[in-house]
């Protein structure tokens, strides 16, 4: 299986529930296409570097999915279609991923991301301390 | 001119011909640093390698080695298509 990068952005006036239901759509798509998704990042809306159909913000995207090499012929197609769809680009990160592996990796970083939170504030007061 | 070759031979670093005004940082970046990595997603150091006007800076200037400069074009023209980075920015109207 190969492992593939795509970054997709939606336009910037959608309704969060909207935005949301095509995340969800082209993940669902990626599945029916005998894909395997491993992570999706919401980068959430940010500044274009130049605008593009007139627009000059853009909500992102990062999709990271497993597929045959034809996955992406789909993909691209579906996302061409879609007309809140301002821009997209694949990357292929590897061709031969381990699909379950990756997908496992992914979620432990989710999980180490989430505990984060709780470990900085302790770190930061013991520097506080030192300080003194 | 013969105070000018004085000079020349005297200095150490600038090697003959070509007399230097200010020393430049010879190290790759990325090789100096293993944990800064080249990614097209990673704005703020791709940022640093480029000019105001949004260009690549060339290898001789941002001291890059070979192997990295063309790992770090790459992400830059990807970053570009994505419109993380700007192609130029000369927008002002």
């Amino acid at each position: 299986m190969r492992h593939y990068e795509t970054v997709y952005i939606i336009n910037p006036n959608l309704a969060d529930e909207a935005c949301a239901e095509v995340v969800t759509k082209f993940g669902t798509l990626v599945e029916n296409n005998k894909g395997v998704v491993i992570r999706i990042d919401e980068w959430g809306k940010r500044d274009l570097a130049y605008n593009i159909n007139k627009f000059n913000k853009g909500y992102y995207v990062l999709m990271q999915f497993c597929g045959e090499p034809g996955i992406t012929v789909e993909v691209h197609r579906q996302l061409g279609l879609d007309d809140n769809i301002l821009k997209f680009q694949t990357i292929l990160l590897s061709q031969n991923a381990d699909a379950e592996a990756l997908k496992a990796a992914a979620e432990e970083e989710k999980a180490e991301k989430t505990a984060q939170p709780t470990e900085t504030p302790a770190s930061t007061e013991d520097e506080g301390k030192d300080g003194e | 001119m013969a105070n000018n070759r004085k000079y020349n031979r005297s200095s150490p670093n600038t090697g003959g011909r070509f007399r230097r005004t200010f020393h430049r940082r010879k190290v790759c970046k990325f090789c100096a640093d293993a944990s800064l990595a080249i990614d097209y997603k990673d704005v703020r150091v791709l940022k640093y390698f480029t000019t105001e006007r949004g260009k690549i800076t060339p290898r001789r200037i941002s001291g890059n080695c070979a192997k990295h400069q063309r790992q770090l074009t790459v992400a830059i023209k990807r970053a570009r298509n994505i419109a993380l980075l700007p192609y130029t920015t000369s927008i002002v109207r």
